[in-house]
């Protein structure tokens, strides 16, 4: 198969993919779940399969390959598990055994509830039959699938485009007239949801700038040509400030399955002073940020880490080799410490 | 089949090592079936019910043998049949609740996978690696604190082993002592365990990665019903910091939800009640400390004696543990926060 000229091109896509991620010219989780999906959608289009475990097979294996260039994108693994599941979905629908009713069980009551009265639609649409592993025609069951796998990637597609306005669809219900906000670090979701408040509400955001990477300072320009009114602090003034916010709004890098997350480093600074105020930490983010994954035991081996010259410049030749500088890009916040997700 | 006989086939069935209370009760409602005569589906619920009743009249600790009962009528009630005649859906029901019971069997393998991803990786342990020194000594083993004796953390203890390692503290548990049991099957399996007093708890609390604990029943608010001494390792291990999983089957979800310890139907009035003869004796007893630690003067100068007995037909077998300090519940239908549990019984009760 490896000789077959169209998945030497899909090869080339998923290389040319894992080579931005591994020298990070990809950052930020929803830039690389939109091309981690790009990359998906070729390679389906490409790919010759004639059975439905070929191709979840070569799905696998190129999520595998993008997984392992940066795992700590985790976005890239939720896309493809969510592509993963739409094409299951998809395939299960097509040839779905009306006679299913029949076998309900105890362990089946347990799982699903009471039966449900549903009569089971008779199926009398005219559905094209999938014939999987056809020996005449192998290209019959690609055929059949394709265009209905190539609709369900674009649903997942439309959601990702869409995902910053329906997160601040309902930004006015958040954010109150005159209140003072605290975020920090760039976060493209929770500017969008700052915008799309200020066309109904007056008030006042708070951003920490962020060091080292200052995204707060991108922030708060981006805030303030929108017409709200902000305020750029030192990072170190979050405690000293929150005695007067009213809400801390924070964007997120992954969120996990026990309800932390991981975001911008600073974030953990932030959320830890708003605990001891007792003011809510609201989340924004996509639900492709949602990730099936634990960090119960708080690993700090879990996060990212930067370029350590951010803090302590090469400049500095003295210093260099007499101290060690952590520069981790994320922090993780544990479940505790947030009130509020918003998702789209 | 009389109450009395039901009971019997319960208790002969609870033999089986492998079967729990809500299984075993199941069982026992088949071979009720087996024998009734009912010839409507309204005769078979009645009768189901009055022996279910009357197992749980006659049995000390019920939590377990009713919430097994109870899902194996609720789904007899929700079979979608189209049997032709009555006995044949009979024979039909109790081929269900024979298979469920067998395939439960399995459910314990199933929980024991899925809490071994949560016990942490000793090579995660060490990779923290920009602060080795801060620990002066890193220590490779897991170590996990259990209580009583449950046959589900036992095997979740016991594939753990398998692949990592660890070690186990084990509290005694009293009244029943069975904690005894669980350290002598762990200690032949090759894990190394040490039997901790159960007072002693926040004493080990400090040396202890997590907490597994097995159940009797969870309940609806998704809080736990297991051997007494449950809820104090439980509120120690929140002090602590230090998670705490509960490991239980989905048959032992219980529709019940108790606001306090008093709520569950194992308390009754002699728990915790004082003995009147005793203390009017016992009050005015020679000032200073009695020289045995058990035996007391009284007035007569002869001495009282509170055996363990008295001391276990005072207490109570089982306690409730609130929700707010369970991490996480390890079950057969996956790992579920203590909340998650009540969108299952909600589906099979209140659907």
């Amino acid at each position: 198969m490896a000789s077959d000229p169209q998945s030497a091109a899909n090869q080339r896509i998923v290389e040319d993919l894992v080579s931005r991620l591994r020298r990070r010219q990809l950052v930020g989780s929803r830039a690389t779940a939109l091309e981690t999906l790009l990359v998906l959608r070729q390679v389906v289009s490409k790919a010759r399969f004639s059975n439905i475990d070929q191709l979840v097979n070569i799905i696998r294996s190129v999520g595998r390959r993008l997984v392992d260039a940066q795992p700590k994108e985790h976005s890239v693994g939720n896309t493809v598990r969510k592509v993963l599941h739409h094409i299951r979905e998809e395939y299960h629908t097509a040839n779905e055994q009306p006679a299913a009713e029949s076998s309900f069980s105890i362990a089946k009551f347990v799982l699903q509830g009471q039966p449900r009265k549903q009569a089971t639609i008779p199926s009398s649409e005219s559905r094209v039959l999938l014939k999987e592993n056809d020996p005449d025609d192998p290209d019959s069951f690609a055929r059949v699938l394709k265009p209905v796998l190539m609709e369900a990637i674009q649903d997942v597609f439309d959601e990702l485009e869409t995902v910053y306005d329906n997160i601040s669809k309902n930004a006015k219900d958040h954010i109150h007239s005159d209140e003072i906000i605290l975020t920090l670090g760039m976060s493209k979701t929770v500017d969008s949801f700052l915008k799309a408040a200020a066309h109904y509400r007056n008030y006042t955001v708070i951003v920490a700038e962020t060091a080292p990477s200052y995204g707060g300072r991108e922030m708060a320009k981006s805030l303030s040509s929108a017409g709200i009114s902000t305020f750029l602090v030192p990072d170190s003034s979050i405690y000293a400030l929150m005695s007067r916010v009213n809400k801390v709004i924070l964007g997120a890098h992954a969120i996990l399955a026990n309800g932390g997350m991981f975001a911008t480093s600073g974030s953990l600074l932030a959320a830890t002073a708003a605990r001891s105020y007792s003011t809510p930490v609201v989340v924004c983010a996509g639900q492709f940020k949602l990730t099936p994954l634990w960090n119960l035991y708080h690993e700090y081996g879990a996060l990212d880490f930067g370029d350590p010259s951010a803090v302590l410049c090469f400049d500095e030749g003295d210093l260099v080799d007499k101290v060690d500088v952590v520069n981790p890009y994320y922090d993780y916040v544990r479940p505790e410490l947030l009130d509020v997700f918003i998702t789209n | 089949m009389d109450d009395f006989q039901i009971y019997k086939s319960y208790q002969r069935l609870l033999k089986n090592e492998d079967l729990s209370t809500p299984l075993a009760a199941i069982l026992a409602l088949t071979e009720m079936m087996e024998q009734s005569n009912a010839g409507t589906m309204f005769e078979l619920l009645t009768e189901l019910k009055g022996a279910a009743e009357a197992l749980s009249r006659q049995s000390l600790n019920p939590i377990g043998l009713k919430a097994g009962c109870e899902l194996f009528i609720e789904f007899i009630t929700l079979f979608p049949h189209d049997a032709a005649s009555f006995s044949e859906l009979k024979t039909e029901l109790i081929r269900q609740g024979q298979r469920y019971a067998e395939q439960a069997l399995a459910y314990r393998a199933k929980i024991a996978e899925l809490a071994f991803d949560f016990i942490k990786d000793d090579s995660v342990v060490s990779s923290g690696f920009m602060f080795i020194d801060w620990h002066d000594e890193i220590d490779l083993h897991i170590q996990i604190l259990t209580h009583s004796y449950s046959r589900v953390v036992l095997q979740t203890l016991l594939v753990a082993h398998k692949r990592k390692r660890i070690s186990v503290f084990v509290t005694e548990a009293r009244p029943r002592g069975m904690g005894i049991k669980t350290a002598e099957m762990l200690t032949a399996a090759g894990i190394p365990c040490t039997v901790v007093l159960d007072s002693a708890v926040a004493y080990a609390i400090d040396k202890v990665d997590f907490v597994l604990m097995g159940s009797e029943a969870v309940v609806e608010s998704g809080g736990l019903v297991n051997a007494v001494g449950s809820n104090q390792i439980a509120i120690i291990a929140k002090a602590a910091n230090k998670p705490f999983y509960a490991l239980a089957e989905s048959y032992k979800f219980h529709r019940m939800f108790p606001l306090s310890q008093y709520d569950l139907p194992s308390h009754n009035p002699g728990v915790l009640s004082f003995p009147q003869t005793m203390s009017a004796r016992a009050r005015p007893a020679s000032s200073g400390l009695p020289s045995k630690a058990s035996s007391v003067l009284s007035d007569n100068g002869s001495p009282i004696r509170i055996t363990q007995e008295d001391i276990a037909r005072n207490n109570p077998d089982v306690d409730y543990t609130r929700p707010d300090l369970i991490s996480l519940v390890f079950s057969d239908v996956g790992s579920l926060t203590p909340e998650g549990v009540s969108q299952y019984l909600v589906g099979m009760f209140a659907g």
